[in-house]
């Protein structure tokens, strides 16, 4: 049998590989097939993502934190909106008002309002979350792939490699990378980037190897298919859902790290507002004025609980069987340690 | 690990001297703590005196780093310690009720718990702490470390604030881990067997499910502990509490590269060390292992 080039479709496709779900991972690049062929009696082996989706909408609390999520995620892309000039504008005669109507959260020491502080530093929080786990899933999801596809020695460099990164204490490693690029928003999501790609890593090659001897996988390859179409069009697809469920784990750790970090003063620097950093500055006066720490402190449990019932919920529907192996949503470093310890002891 | 700490910006020598300082005092420090080698030479100098128990001298205060070392360690292996008891306090019965009634009111409410303890900034839960219970009510003191050998009731009233905020956090994560271990053990062939057979509940529960669910209880127990023993800076930092963690965040901001390099080397050992023992607790709960 004979291969057409690249861009058309192999002259057979196993079925099964293109019906995939359509995860956000999975690469675009329609193939004409996918109209021009109805598609077979074969049930899908996994939901695709519209009955993903209607899946999570009958799970009610991960339904309420993707609305909720939602609405964060809105707030942050106007801040400039939501949040009023008060923001960073300081005013003597308003410093420490509790709250009230006109300023809902209060005002802090130097009188600028929270409520639009809260706003502005959710877009901080949020950019250095998504920066990080960008970051962290495609280096760590690139090197898994590699890892779990080529096996042998590539999987031994690649992994030892990870494990290194991985046995120092996440906070260290985050304040060492800081310490080398200096604090800010940038370096700081590159540290927790850097932090958590080994657990993408991980993830990827565990989800690789379980795929990798797949009858689809055989197929294509005896047919000629090249090694990145293999990796791209079948392993990936197929072994996506733990990675999307770990994004989602990750968001929160993300969001957390940035705020611990913030706050030991090694994130985001004044005057910007992020909520470590306010939580830092309002530490000062909880006696005097509780509403400076508490309300930034609220704002990222909020998130950071949303993120972890979104990635329980994705992970019930998506991929029932990790349900017992990754418990563990913002310290999920450990409970994924656990799990790898688990497996090797 | 030697060659991320010596990527640190930064001339040590400069922050130790201060402002003002002349060349040769500065040549002379710098000769004096070996800063003046290549890098290698460097490393493999640490090495040799760090196999004989000598980590150096710290660049800012002078002291041995093993002598800095040991000053820290009784408050975070205190704090540690007590978090792990707390952590299983909370944990273990939570996770083994809500697996025995799984989809209960009880499970429900305990998922609820143990999501809130993961998702909860612990920083913030300790400045909330401190609030209510040293500034309101006024109970207990907003941070400090008192030796136990000095005065057992401030040890304790110190300590029970520091210990219930990563005791909540890390009970949260293990609680999950509880839950699905002994749902996984409550569902095995031998335990239908054992039921089969007649035994009562009380006995298959201890004998078949609890025994089972133990192995991955001790894994996780032991991530949790090497992550406390090496990462709660920010709940140090929280309660002032003179831990490691402060130690090696102080050691970054100073270049303070000698303890720096020796907290890490500990917290490396720390991490094998209880591999270690959770392997070796591995074998005594689980004979199939032995063979």
């Amino acid at each position: 049998m004979s291969i057409q080039p690249t861009p058309g479709p192999p002259p057979y496709q196993e079925p099964d590989g293109e019906r995939r779900p359509e995860t956000p991972e999975e690469p675009p690049g329609g193939s004409p097939q996918r109209e021009s062929r109805p598609p077979p009696t074969l049930r899908p082996a996994r939901p695709r993502w519209q009955e993903t989706l209607s899946l999570l909408a009958h799970n009610p609390t991960a339904a309420i934190a993707s609305v909720v999520l939602l609405l964060i995620v809105v707030v942050a892309v106007f801040d400039d909106t939501f949040a009023s000039e008060g923001a960073n504008e300081i005013s003597v005669t308003d410093r420490l008002q509790p709250p009230s109507w006109e300023h809902p959260f209060g005002t802090d020491d130097l009188g600028r309002d929270i409520l639009s502080r809260v706003i502005l530093g959710a877009s901080v929080s949020l950019r250095v979350g998504f920066l990080a786990v960008g970051f962290a899933l495609v280096v760590g999801t690139l090197i898994g792939l590699l890892a779990g596809y080529y096996g042998k020695r590539v999987d031994d460099v690649l992994m030892r490699f990870m494990d290194m990164l991985f046995a120092f204490p996440a906070v260290l490693l985050a304040i060492a990378v800081l310490a080398v690029r200096g604090p800010g928003s940038g370096n700081t999501a590159l540290a927790i980037g850097i932090v958590y790609t080994p657990i993408f890593a991980r993830v990827t090659r565990a989800s690789v190897l379980g795929v990798r001897e797949e009858v689809y996988v055989r197929a294509s390859r005896s047919v000629g298919a090249s090694d990145w179409r293999i990796l791209t069009r079948h392993i990936l697809p197929n072994a996506a859902p733990p990675i999307i469920v770990q994004t989602s784990i990750s968001l929160a750790f993300a969001v957390l790290a940035e705020a611990a970090l913030s706050f030991l003063g090694l994130g985001t620097q004044p005057p910007n507002p992020s909520w470590g950093l306010m939580l830092a500055e309002g530490r000062g006066f909880i006696e005097l004025a509780w509403w400076l720490a508490f309300f930034p402190g609220m704002a990222i449990f909020l998130t950071v609980l949303c993120f972890n019932l979104l990635g329980d919920g994705l992970r019930d529907v998506l991929d029932p069987r990790q349900r017992t192996q990754m418990a563990g949503g913002s310290r999920a470093a450990g409970a994924a340690a656990a799990a790898e310890t688990g497996g090797n002891a | 690990m030697f060659g991320l700490v010596h990527l640190v910006p930064g001339d040590p020598v400069r922050l130790a001297l201060g402002t003002r300082f002349s060349q040769e005092s500065y040549d002379a420090l710098r000769e004096r703590s070996g800063l003046d080698q290549p890098l290698v030479e460097q490393f493999f100098g640490w090495f040799g005196r760090a196999l004989t128990g000598d980590l150096g001298v710290s660049f800012r205060s002078g002291e041995t780093v093993t002598s800095q070392i040991a000053e820290r360690l009784p408050a975070t292996l205190t704090l540690a310690f007590a978090s792990i008891l707390v952590a299983l306090l909370i944990a273990v019965p939570l996770g083994t009720v809500s697996a025995l009634r799984p989809r209960s009111l009880v499970d429900r409410v305990a998922t609820v718990i143990s999501q809130f303890g993961i998702s909860v900034p612990d920083f913030w839960m300790g400045i909330v702490l401190i609030l209510v219970f040293a500034g309101t009510l006024g109970w207990l003191p907003s941070g400090g470390y008192v030796p136990l050998t000095e005065d057992p009731g401030a040890w304790l009233q110190r300590l029970l604030m520091p210990a219930l905020v990563t005791g909540v956090v890390s009970g949260s994560v293990i609680t999950r881990f509880v839950r699905s271990s002994v749902l996984e053990a409550l569902g095995a062939d031998h335990v239908r067997t054992a039921q089969a057979k007649g035994l009562g509940t009380r006995q298959v529960f201890t004998w078949h499910v609890l025994r089972n669910a133990l192995l991955p209880l001790v894994t996780v127990t032991g991530v949790q502990l090497a992550y406390l023993l090496s990462g709660v800076v920010v709940v140090e930092i929280v309660f002032s509490w003179p831990g490691l963690g402060q130690l090696a965040l102080q050691a970054v901001q100073a270049r303070d590269y000698p303890v720096l390099q020796g907290a890490i080397l500990l917290f490396a050992l720390v991490f094998l060390v209880i591999n270690l023992v959770v392997d070796l607790l591995y074998s005594a709960i689980d004979p199939r292992i032995r063979r």
